[in-house]
């Protein structure tokens, strides 16, 4: 989980338009405050069922959330 | 990971209030040798070579239990500290559980296979004694120490 990553997320950008702390986030998806953070520095995937959570917190796509780098 | 195996996070706290006395405890134990006089008890062994007297199997033995008690405590209070749930478990913290339990199992055989290569005599009964509790020292450590770093790394603007 440590390992340098091959898929990038705007969770970040999305909360600050949404004018969400990472605290509002978690609970909205009732994750830990650790997990939004861990996924923010790309230190953690999230499972399919998460992503589907935060991106309907945000009223978007999970692809426009989550995006796959290109050197994959 | 399954959390049906994992405790209510109140034991958390209540396994760090046994872990931290019986680890100084331990320590005190092991650089200084005491033995605690008024901690002879008459206890039921599985095996004991009962030196110098007879070998006993499945009976009662008198003897002392300061490490038994010590030991014992440790191994409780880590295993509670270890295997409670976190106040908001979810599937990040699942996941950081599980690489910080192969993380810990590698890295205490790395350390064991150390020092079966150079350590040779009767300092290896030391080597015994600890490797005894590195696994569950480990993953303890690794595991907070992550979950800790984490909570702090992104200051959380508002």
């Amino acid at each position: 989980m440590l390992k340098p990553f091959l898929m990038k997320n705007n969770i970040k950008i999305e909360r600050a338009i949404k004018g969400l702390t990472q605290e509002d986030l978690a609970n909205k998806v009732s994750v830990s405050r650790q997990t939004i953070n861990a996924m923010e520095a790309n230190k953690y995937v999230p499972s399919t069922v998460l992503a589907l959570k935060i991106a309907r917190v945000f009223g978007k796509p999970v692809e426009e959330i989550f995006i796959l780098e290109k050197n994959d | 990971m399954s959390t049906k195996l994992l405790l209510p996070n109140r034991y958390k706290k209540f396994g760090w209030f046994i872990l931290v006395p019986s680890c100084i405890a331990g320590l005190v134990l092991r650089y200084y040798d005491f033995d605690a006089n008024w901690m002879h008890a008459s206890v039921f062994a599985f095996a004991s070579d009962g030196f110098p007297g007879n070998p006993t199997y499945f009976g009662f033995i008198d003897t002392n239990i300061t490490n038994t008690v010590i030991g014992s405590l440790f191994i409780l209070g880590a295993m509670l500290v270890g295997f409670s749930k976190e106040k908001n478990e979810d599937e990040f913290i699942a996941e950081l559980r599980l690489s910080s339990l192969l993380w810990a199992v590698c890295v205490s055989y790395l350390l064991l296979l150390l020092a079966f290569l150079f350590v040779y005599g009767t300092p290896f009964f030391d080597v015994m004694v600890y490797n005894m509790f590195t696994v569950l020292i480990i993953f303890i450590v690794r595991f907070n120490f992550i979950l800790y770093r984490n909570a702090k790394t992104v200051p959380d603007e508002k």
